[in-house]
């Protein structure tokens, strides 16, 4: 009877928390249309881009021979739908191409930056994380959500 | 400075798998690729692309399936997402380039079981390479008896492989090596480590000779008007001696070299062949495609014409011998380097057999020439163009377009050629066109103004129509058939360089932006110290999108069929799902736009008995399929789509399609945005026997 009882305790306890937990992501779920950088933070990452990235993705991120572009519907195309930890980590593992890691993490995430403001993706309140697992939790979405009723 | 014992990967699983494998019991007499395999980068010397094959039809080329696949991210020391090569598959065996170290693969073609790996770890000189991951692919050699593996590494070293083993072979140059930074009638600056050359294409052998060119960084904003050049050499093929060089820049004394005025030829570099080559072995001729001289959009330095930059090149293939050229681009100032492999056509005009040579290109023209004298087929007159004005340049008045066939992608920016799915995007566009010079094929670059011009707009420039996948020809019709970017927009603009950015008086850029010093791929020098930040982020940018739409209207991109015996198109469709931003668009809700196309710049086309096969570059989410690209299936008579089959990323490399154990193959490379390269095999599901 005790075990039963510890049981049916459980149940009652743990039951609600997983709703909570279910519900926890929809509630939380940020995008990169909720301002997840700041303006200082884009600013910042320009002139590393223009020295780090611009020679191969373009002066205006169009893309060159050997690189796609950062803008327009291809690249919003190629992310929609994953995180921004994604994207982070693309940069990490392989930019710049000849170096690849040799950036800090706060020169990555400034650069990503810039990209979501040349993207015409709002800047907000908050710097954009420098952690990977940090950025997963925002969702990279090429149309901006209807708003939440 | 020559590096010392690079370490190898060598095969320790030929080891394990080299008793499975059955190799030929008696190799042929003489070596005669079976016309089911694919022996060389473009299926054949010719540069055609082409198999008799027709196992994968219209009929069933929808239920297609995934024989193998391979992921490429162990083949260096990360993953790669630019996946180009296009795999051989020779003699029961398939050969590829694979991964971030450019590693040689050999794989069973019907199971995709590795057989074995070769890699070459080159330190420094690897990293500092201008062309770094797997690159377009290798050749294949034989006699009938050995068989040989030739491939370039990023380090700039042609290696020589035992087909059968993956392990070098000791009697080609240097233990199986050659050092291509040397004996290359320059010494390579500042030295061999870090000295800016390099290639991506894939060699060719021709009879005895490997042919290999050369690449460099991209040339946009160069730090000085001096570089390395990129001479086209013939080695041979079992010794590894080099046979022959043909200079690109020519040297004084030589047919040319007056073409550079003020001496410039001794210091202008790049002029590289970076892209596949074509031989006609029956001829012994051999087709060089030549790229832009230094720098892309400035030649204030290079006064003259400039041979043989962007210049179409026939040489002897004993000797290297300059036989007949055509400079499809006087005085380069728009990156139209000739960037995909010459395709050799033997057609009929006007009733008279011609050997003919057509030439895809950026700007969207197909050139094309009796390959034995270089007459153009239909004439090719000098037109006058727009001289520009940027202090210093040097203008060709007139350049050479051709009257037949037309072009078959746009090479200029109007006003009619902006978006106007609605008069507001169109009012849109043309405001941010309004910063730009405007003009046709040939409007050359401006420099950068905030009150304007910005710059040139361009389309059919840098990344525009066709670009290294280069076309496919088709025997069986005399057609040609080349994807096209139709939309990919260059804004072109000059601005001082500052004296601590380059020796060149003009870099490409912005007016508005600081100027930085740019640092390509295979530039890893030094802690970098960015400069406090002065201005608003994007300051100066101008987005070449609205919203995510194209600039421009559709056709996004094409494919177009040409016939050479007469010179007309005989189908031109647009290539590629409408992109997801283009169908999901808010604005554009009720709006019937018909397939558009997508806009890239590296899409190859295949063609079989029946079909033009080709993937697409872009990843779509449709009803019809999650996230995803398709690889479709063009009737090639009509141009009609019969087929599609789901890959879970773009088309990065060319698609290569062979028999083996009575089964039809296709092979093709993806990779791009978060998905790291793979090759995959589709063929059609069992029978159930």
């Amino acid at each position: 009877m005790r075990n039963v009882a510890a049981i049916v305790g459980l149940l009652v306890i743990t039951s609600p928390l997983c709703l909570l937990r279910a519900q926890t992501p929809a509630a939380e779920s940020r995008t990169v249309w909720d301002g997840v950088y700041t303006e200082d933070q884009a600013k910042r990452g320009e002139p590393i881009y223009h020295k780090e990235c611009g020679a191969c993705h373009g002066d205006m991120l169009t893309g060159g021979e050997s690189a796609p572009p950062l803008t327009g519907g291809a690249f919003l195309a190629n992310w929609n739908g994953l995180t921004m930890g994604d994207l982070f980590d693309r940069i990490r593992k392989t930019m710049p191409e000849s170096a690849p890691g040799r950036l800090t993490r706060q020169q990555d995430a400034d650069i990503l930056a810039f990209m979501l403001s040349i993207n015409r993706f709002p800047a907000g309140k908050t710097e954009l994380y420098k952690q990977s697992e940090m950025l997963k939790e925002i969702r990279f979405e090429s149309a901006k959500p209807s708003p939440k009723k | 400075m020559r590096e010392k014992n690079p370490k190898r990967l060598h095969a320790l699983l030929l080891l394990f798998f080299d008793g499975f494998l059955c190799w030929p019991a008696a190799a042929p007499a003489q070596f005669r690729p079976k016309d089911t395999e694919w022996p060389s980068y473009a299926a054949d010397l010719a540069g055609t692309r082409y198999r008799r094959l027709d196992q994968i039809n219209a009929s069933n080329f929808s239920d297609l399936e995934i024989a193998w696949r391979i992921k490429t991210d162990n083949f260096g020391d990360r993953p790669e997402y630019k996946l180009e090569g296009t795999p051989l598959m020779v003699n029961g065996v398939l050969y590829a380039t694979a991964g971030s170290r450019r590693a040689v693969i050999a794989l069973d073609p019907a199971t995709g079981e590795l057989l074995w790996i070769h890699g070459e770890h080159e330190g420094k000189r690897g990293g500092a390479a201008p062309r770094q991951l797997s690159g377009r692919g290798l050749a294949y050699w034989s006699d009938g008896k050995e068989e040989r593996i030739l491939y370039v590494t990023p380090g700039f070293r042609l290696i020589c492989l035992d087909a059968k083993t993956g392990v070098r072979i000791p009697s080609f140059g240097n233990t199986g090596e050659v050092d291509l930074k040397l004996d290359d009638d320059q010494d390579i600056f500042p030295d061999l480590i870090t000295g800016e050359i390099g290639i991506q294409s894939a060699p060719v052998v021709a009879k005895d000779t490997v042919i290999i060119g050369a690449a460099f960084r991209e040339g946009m904003t160069p730090r000085s008007m001096r570089n390395n050049k990129g001479y086209v050499r013939g080695f041979d093929v079992r010794s590894g001696k080099r046979l022959w060089i043909f200079h690109t820049i020519p040297k004084q004394g030589e047919f040319g070299y007056d073409t550079w005025e003020k001496g410039s030829a001794e210091y202008t570099g790049n002029t590289g062949v970076w892209t596949q080559i074509t031989v006609d072995e029956q001829l012994g001729l051999v087709y060089l495609p030549v790229e832009s001289p230094t720098s892309d959009f400035y030649g204030g330095h290079r006064p003259g014409n400039n041979l043989f930059g962007e210049t179409l090149v026939c040489v002897d293939l004993k000797t290297g011998e300059l036989k007949w050229h055509f400079q499809l681009v006087h005085h380069p100032l728009w990156d139209m380097d000739i960037s995909s492999a010459p395709i050799l056509a033997d057609i009929t005009v006007a009733g008279k057999t011609v050997k003919a040579v057509a030439q895809p290109s950026k700007q969207g023209f197909l050139y094309v020439f009796d390959r034995v004298t270089g007459k153009p087929i239909w004439p090719i007159p000098e037109r006058p163009v727009e001289v520009g004005n940027v202090p210093g340049e040097w203008y060709s008045p007139t350049q050479p377009i051709p009257t037949k066939p037309e072009a078959y992608s746009r090479n200029g920016v109007s006003i009619d050629d902006l978006i106007d799915f609605t008069p507001a995007l169109r009012e849109r566009a043309k405001e941010i066109a309004s910063k730009f010079h405007l003009g046709p094929v040939y409007t050359p670059p401006a420099v950068s103004k905030l009150e304007g011009p910005l710059g040139t707009l361009t389309m059919g420039t840098a990344s525009g129509g066709t670009n290294w996948p280069g076309g496919s020809y088709d025997p069986e019709t005399h057609n040609v058939y080349v994807y096209a970017c139709n939309s990919c927009i260059e804004p072109i603009g000059l601005v001082p360089a500052p004296k601590e950015v380059s020796d060149l008086n003009y870099v490409a850029g912005t007016a508005g932006k600081e100027v930085e010093i740019l640092h390509g791929p295979g530039e890893n020098a030094g802690a970098d110290s960015p400069k406090p930040p002065q201005k608003r982020p994007g300051s100066g940018y101008v987005p070449m999108n609205i919203d995510g739409l194209p600039l421009v209207k559709p056709p996004y991109g094409t494919i177009t069929a040409i016939n050479l015996d007469k010179g007309d198109f005989v189908w031109q469709i647009a290539h590629g799902e409408t992109p997801d931003v283009v169908r999901n668009s808010e604005i554009l809700k009720g709006v019937n736009i018909p397939r558009t196309g997508q806009e890239t710049y590296n899409i190859g086309t295949l063609v079989t008995k029946t079909l033009v096969i080709a993937g697409e570059g872009h990843v779509t989410t449709t009803a019809d399929h999650p996230r995803g690209a398709m690889l479709r299936a063009y009737d090639k008579a009509t141009g009609k789509e019969v087929g599609a089959v789901y890959m879970p990323a773009p088309q990065t490399g060319s698609p290569m399609t062979y028999m083996v154990n009575g089964k039809q193959y296709i092979v093709v490379a993806v990779s791009g945005g978060p998905y790291s390269g793979e090759y995959i095999a589709y063929t059609l599901p069992s029978t159930g026997e």
